[in-house]
């Protein structure tokens, strides 16, 4: 097992402990391979839908091109923030299991919980806001028709996310993980910024792109 | 660099860019460069991710590879289709 000591000079919440590293060495699999599966299936589904996106946009450009000034920038921005967010404090949770700070593990998954919980939230205002604006799945625009398909599906994916980390604060706070232990956290973590990897994607085609 | 702050300095990178990319797409009026830079923030940022949040960099090299791949395809088939929308049109129409 690799122990990497940590620069005694830091105050950094890890910086004191040595951090079991086990689970970096090189040509690890994150986590468990069957999440892997799982990843590579989500990565899957929503290639296929990019790929409806682009033979959609190919065809239909100028509506492709005033699509997005129909929907809230600000609405997918607030969105992106909350999973990069999200995901960087689940980023921080698996670090601080790593140097055994099971406490630190705990509020940082707290906070990616309570950050990620704003994506629906956000979600519901949107949709309500579009709807007041007439847009919806069925108004015959083909940009309006992929945009509800692609996010309804990431939003899916990111509520069983939340579901998932829920069990996680659970299982750090059971004692369940440990430093030497804790291949069931890596593989949420690694979902989870797959879902983050596939919004980051999803938000400059629909809200950015003019 | 404690991998703590490398990660906080990745989290700010990222949202930097994303209301940079945000802004963008608001302000500039659109055309091939806007769509190249907003296709290079894509990759950039989910590079960033792979690489620092998944933890890729070290890891297994299929796993890696593809993920990696993902991040840059997708970017690609943007610039492709703005580049090449008409013949992507014309080859993937219905035939009447």
């Amino acid at each position: 097992m690799l122990r990497l000591a940590a620069p005694a000079c830091e105050t950094d919440d890890m910086a004191e402990a040595a951090i079991v590293t086990s689970d970096l060495e090189e040509g690890h699999i994150p986590g468990y391979k069957a999440m892997w599966v799982g990843i590579y299936a989500e990565l899957t589904e929503f290639a296929l839908m990019f790929i409806v996106y682009f033979v959609a946009r190919a065809h239909h450009p100028d509506t492709f091109s005033a699509g997005s000034q129909t929907l809230s920038t600000v609405a997918g921005t607030a969105n992106t923030l909350i999973m990069l967010t999200s995901s960087f404090f689940v980023a921080r949770a698996v670090w601080a299991i790593r140097a055994n700070r099971l406490k630190q593990c705990e509020r940082w998954l707290f906070a990616a919980l309570l950050t990620g919980l704003g994506y629906p939230l956000v979600k519901f205002f949107e949709i309500r806001w579009n709807l007041t604006h007439g847009l919806d799945a069925h108004d015959g625009n083909i940009f309006h028709m992929t945009y509800y398909y692609l996010t309804y599906n990431h939003l899916v994916h990111v509520s069983w996310g939340l579901l998932a980390m829920m069990w996680m604060i659970v299982r750090v706070r059971t004692r369940a993980y440990s430093a030497e232990e804790h291949a069931g956290l890596v593989s949420f973590a690694s979902y989870w910024h797959a879902t983050d990897l596939i919004w980051l994607m999803i938000f400059p085609l629909f809200y950015v792109l003019r | 660099m404690t991998p703590a702050r490398l990660l906080d300095i990745v989290w700010f990178l990222l949202i930097a860019l994303t209301l940079g990319g945000a802004l963008l797409g608001e302000s500039a009026d659109p055309g091939l460069w806007v769509t190249v830079t907003i296709a290079l923030f894509m990759a950039f940022k989910g590079r960033m991710v792979i690489d620092h949040f998944m933890e890729l960099n070290h890891a297994n090299h299929k796993i890696r590879r593809l993920v990696r791949l993902y991040a840059i395809v997708i970017p690609l088939m943007l610039i492709l289709t703005d580049l090449f929308g008409p013949h992507i049109a014309r080859l993937t129409a219905l035939p009447y």
